[in-house]
């Protein structure tokens, strides 16, 4: 075994990593358990690429063949309809914790200043999984996957100049077919997961690089916050909460698999009830609210741009609150309070 | 470690073991029962004319086998963070006694 030990590290050099890893400290505070949630997400990440390819094994992405593939893994594969539970419970799972852990970074600030480009990642990655529910949405082919596409490719349209050609680009012409569906299997098994591993790459060495942010509090009145070390303390602690976590997943994808309609039909009508996603639900709310002209403009086109200037004040939220750490900075408190209570009031809303 | 510690997590990991293997074995054997042909289950053909197909297995025995295999799962979690439970004490009370630090400023013998 140490002849073995002694030949991987001759060759790949890892004692530097076990050694980081072995000085590596977290603090210890009450904010200790968002450090969790990161981790947390790449174990979903993990699970999601492992049920992922299982899937990409006998799913096909084709007009005639996507929905009845679909059916085909749930009916006759053994225990297909586990993995494809799976995998849907689990992008489920990690969208939320990816929520959790951006709104715990903003309520502690951490994205002052060193970490503004690990923020910037971050959210990058938010945008990543959306974009991964949204491509995962249409794969099965059914009546509510295809309307809901509809919906959701018909948005940029609104915008003016590259509306209509951002809109052609995402469905592979002009409207939603089987083209449409090729094209999101390959965002989602191919571009997508190249994005997310480019921005999980810079994230995970920026976050090793600056280290995990202490409590305002303590960084104001100078106290030094007590450490754990990484190895093998918070270690053990982050496998104990991975396996409650594992044992959840299974159990919500055993009670509550996601069943599949009928194929869709281009030419019907859109069904009754479409519904997005839970994470995109906020969103479709505040689009059918909106009146069909506001101030004599397209209203699709105001919500669109209220949208889009929200997701930029995000992307950029460490350069607009660019204040020294210490700072305690309310209004961001404020602000990212009143954004999860109005995304949770407009999902609710649109549930009723 | 005391030599107590030392045979009460033998005994945990033998435990656990076997339930890992039991776990693995019933899933075999449940992978299995997903094998034989399903009459309950409608085909790809049926979805096409226009009806929902169920999302898991709908046999009772199926079902069972799930969910056995679900009670494994979990008995294997809280047998897994019972012994994590137990390394997580040592390891706090290794580095509040400061053992971990004294043992790196230990003067190394020859071949370290």
């Amino acid at each position: 075994m140490n002849v073995l030990r002694a030949w991987i590290e001759e060759r790949l050099g890892l004692r530097a990593v076990t050694l980081f890893l072995e000085k590596k400290e977290v603090p210890r505070h009450k904010h200790t358990f968002l450090y969790y949630t990161g981790s947390s997400i790449l174990l979903f990440l993990g699970i999601q690429i492992v049920t992922g390819v299982l899937l990409a094994f006998y799913y096909q992405p084709t007009l005639a063949e996507a929905n009845a593939s679909v059916v085909r893994i749930m009916t006759e594969m053994p225990l297909g309809w586990l993995v494809r539970s799976v995998h849907s419970w689990s992008a489920t799972f990690m969208i939320a914790l990816v929520f959790v852990h951006l709104l715990g970074i903003a309520f502690t600030k951490a994205y002052r200043k060193p970490r503004e480009a690990t923020w910037v990642t971050g959210v990058l990655l938010l945008g990543a999984s959306l974009a991964f529910g949204f491509t995962g949405y249409l794969l099965p082919w059914d009546e509510l996957s295809l309307a809901a596409t509809k919906v959701g490719t018909n948005l940029p349209k609104a915008l003016p100049v590259v509306g209509a050609w951002l809109t052609r680009v995402m469905r592979a012409g002009e409207d939603v077919t089987g083209d449409t569906v090729s094209r999101f299997f390959i965002f989602h098994v191919s571009v997508l997961p190249l994005a997310v591993m480019a921005f999980l790459g810079i994230h995970l060495f920026l976050v090793q690089r600056h280290g995990m942010s202490v409590p305002l509090e303590a960084e104001r009145k100078g106290v030094k916050v007590p450490i754990l070390p990484f190895w093998p303390n918070f270690a053990f602690r982050e496998a104990g909460v991975w396996l409650v976590l594992l044992g959840l997943l299974m159990t919500i994808a055993v009670v509550a698999a996601p069943g599949i309609g009928p194929q869709a039909d281009l030419m019907a009508p859109a069904p009754e009830g479409i519904k997005p996603e839970w994470y995109f639900l906020f969103m479709f709310q505040t689009l059918k609210l909106f009146p069909a002209r506001v101030l004599g403009l397209n209203g699709e086109l105001v919500a669109v741009l209220i949208m889009m200037a929200g997701m930029a004040a995000l992307f950029l939220l460490p350069f607009i609150d660019n204040r020294p750490f210490a700072r305690k900075g309310k209004v961001i408190t404020v602000l990212a309070w009143a954004a999860f209570a109005y995304a949770v009031g407009m999902s609710i809303w649109s549930l009723l | 470690m005391e030599p107590a510690v030392n045979g009460r997590l033998r005994v945990i990991a033998a435990a656990a073991i076997i339930l890992l293997g039991s776990l693995v074995a019933s899933g075999i054997l449940e992978a299995r029962v997903q094998e034989a042909p399903q009459a309950s289950l409608k085909t790809a053909a049926d979805n096409a004319q226009g009806q929902e197909t169920p999302a898991s297995p709908r046999p009772a025995k199926e079902r069972m086998a799930v969910y056995i295999l679900l009670a494994w799962v979990w008995l294997s979690i809280a047998v897994l963070l019972g012994i994590l439970r137990m390394r997580v004490r040592e390891a706090d009370r290794v580095y509040s006694m400061g053992l971990d630090r004294a043992a790196e400023k230990a003067p190394k013998g020859p071949g370290h």
